[in-house]
């Protein structure tokens, strides 16, 4: 069981201002949790807090029941795809897949040829064979992102965190990316964090969403079911009036063939 | 319109008198290269002065069949030739920038290379090897230069190894006294060097420092840091911090993250850096003149220096270890062009 919990979880930074207030949330084993609000609200704090690149001020941070608020970022069994990808420009793609690997200490460390064997699976499974032995540089921006996927991956983390992974792609590699990145969870059924400002990714992609907004929780369930039943004005403006919208404009381009 | 008629023969007469008054002193003065320049710079304008005169409008200009609107009007189809002449003069203007530079190195090529020891006489007129060979082959060059490289690579390793840890805090860590210690390390570099030359002195003297290599390496890579720091930092600031974070996800622990990512994505930058200490320590005079004064430890601009003193001036040895000096840093400077260009343009991590 890998289930993550946020218990009272405050960030609070040197100038006094609160990120995230007091945030209670639970995201089950192998559940698709995106973290949804408008640019400011946290949810990038609160991914960063469970990745451990930011202390967390007060409560609890646990993954699989145990508290990892102290743990360094790479001894959470975590995997994380960063909005700029971040892939290390002087390596090859193949180093860059393989570089966690060859990070990990004690007997979770593989061998060379272990590591040569999952650079190759991973690869397959993400159509990056050909790329392996190109510099960041020379690939597109779906080849960097789909790399990105792939570093974090490769260590079959218990969780994997993605922050805005799709922002920086055009809309029509965004909309294959969305489906891949869906359909890769459901095959590999790690627990998943994504952090989105995108209403529609949100309601595509998620199992379960959570809408924050100035650092609060503002309502936590099922796609739809917040759609329906908005517990308040925050959810209710920035989710359905905005989907409710784009169904209105959608209607009124091609409303003409229905009716 | 007389007023007219007079101001363009006026200028008319002038520009005629420039340029025969040149020409004749031209004739009656020393025929050397930079006399030969004088005269064109005085008569080629004065030339252009009068064909741009004596053009027909001005002529009817000034006999006032033209109006001074219609003379303009007349006048601006000149602004055709305008480009042309523009780009003559900006060429005009890089040749000799070019010459400044140049010609100084053709000089003392010539002197290098003329038997004897005199500064002037013709160019290349007679070549000799002599003074190379004198150089090559004395004993003290030798001492000289290894003083020299000890001192400059002592330099280049201290400096690196004090400022990459210090570029990197400052760029990645807030710290308490942050932007006063950045601050300080800018006003000191606002300093000239003479001022701290004889409290380094007396600094020195108590280390027991005066007269040996590590003493110079000290001074020199302490006096650099303020700038190396600066470049570092400004290099570290635009390494992604995003790629950083990728590294910790990784598994690497903060040390690593700087050996394994920050480091190699920054070789540029400290190629330059220490480019830029080992030049600096290289061509260093005036504290390496006033530390080691005794002669086995002189450094190599303070040994050439002493080849011209009251008793003799061997200026022919003086230019022939002068261009012997120049060779390291022309090499260094091929060898690390490609570094400097990419570290100087900063920024080109991304992606």
């Amino acid at each position: 069981m890998v289930n993550v919990t946020f218990n009272g979880v405050t960030k609070r930074y040197d100038d006094g201002f609160e990120a995230v207030q007091g945030l209670n949330l639970e995201v089950n084993d192998g559940e698709f949790l995106v973290l949804l609000g408008p640019s400011g609200c946290g949810k990038s704090t609160t991914l960063r807090m469970l990745a451990g690149l930011e202390d967390v001020t007060k409560g609890e941070i646990a993954i699989g029941g145990a508290r990892v608020n102290d743990l360094p970022p790479g001894a959470r069994g975590i995997g994380m795809v960063f909005q700029s990808y971040a892939l290390y420009p002087h390596m090859s793609i193949a180093d860059n897949l393989a570089f966690g690997l060859r990070m990990a200490k004690g007997e979770d460390k593989p061998t060379e040829d272990d590591i040569r064997w999952r650079v190759g699976e991973t690869a397959d499974m993400l159509g990056l064979t050909s790329e392996l032995e190109k510099r960041p540089k020379q690939l597109s921006g779906g080849q960097r992102q789909r790399v990105a996927l792939g570093r974090a991956l490769i260590k079959r983390p218990k969780v994997l965190l993605m922050d805005e992974p799709l922002s920086n792609l055009d809309a029509e590699l965004r909309h294959q990316m969305r489906a891949r990145i869906r359909s890769l969870h459901d095959e590999l059924g790690m627990t998943t964090v994504y952090v989105t400002h995108d209403q529609i990714e949100a309601m595509t992609l998620a199992d379960r969403i959570a809408v924050l907004d100035g650092g609060v929780l503002q309502q936590h369930g099922a796609p739809m079911d917040v759609y329906r039943n908005p517990a308040n004005d925050f959810v209710r403006g920035f989710l359905c009036a905005h989907l409710d919208e784009m169904v209105a404009t959608a209607n009124g381009l091609f409303g003409g063939d229905e009716e | 319109m007389a007023g007219r008629r007079g101001l363009r023969d006026g200028l008319l007469l002038s520009a005629g008198a420039t340029v025969l008054l040149s020409v004749w002193a031209h004739m009656v003065g020393p025929d050397l290269w930079v006399d030969r320049w004088f005269t064109l710079w005085s008569v080629a304008p004065a030339g252009l002065v009068m064909w741009n005169l004596s053009t027909p409008v001005v002529a009817h200009w000034s006999t006032g069949r033209l109006s001074t609107a219609g003379a303009e009007v007349g006048l601006a189809r000149n602004g055709q030739l305008r480009r042309r002449v523009d780009g003559f003069l900006r060429h005009v203007a890089l040749v000799h920038a070019c010459a400044l530079v140049v010609l100084p190195l053709l000089w003392i090529l010539d002197v290098a290379l003329s038997p004897g020891n005199a500064l002037g006489g013709g160019y290349l007129d007679a070549v000799t090897g002599e003074h190379f060979q004198k150089m090559l082959t004395s004993e003290s060059f030798w001492i000289w230069t290894r003083n020299s490289v000890i001192v400059s690579v002592g330099t280049t390793l201290l400096g690196l190894a004090l400022a990459i840890p210090a570029g990197y805090a400052f760029s990645r860590f807030k710290f308490r006294g942050r932007d006063p210690a950045m601050f300080a390390f800018l006003l000191v570099q606002m300093f000239p060097g003479v001022i701290i030359l004889v409290p380094y002195f007396l600094v020195m003297k108590a280390l027991g420092l005066l007269n040996t290599s590590f003493g110079l390496i000290l001074a020199y890579s302490v006096t650099a840091l303020p700038l190396c720091v600066w470049m570092l930092k400004g290099f570290f600031d635009t390494v992604p911090r995003e790629l950083e974070e990728a590294a910790l996800m990784d598994g690497c622990s903060q040390t690593q993250v700087f050996w394994k990512i920050v480091l190699p994505l920054s070789l540029p930058a400290v190629a330059v850096t220490a480019l830029f200490s080992f030049l600096a320590a290289w061509n260093e005079f005036l504290l390496a003149l006033t530390f080691n004064t005794s002669e086995s430890m002189y450094t190599l601009p303070v040994g050439l220096a002493s080849l011209i003193s009251s008793t003799g001036q061997a200026w022919g040895d003086f230019a022939a270890a002068s261009l012997l000096v120049s060779l390291p840093v022309v090499v260094l400077f091929i060898v690390f062009q490609r570094f400097l260009i990419e570290g100087l343009s900063a920024g080109g991590v991304k992606g």
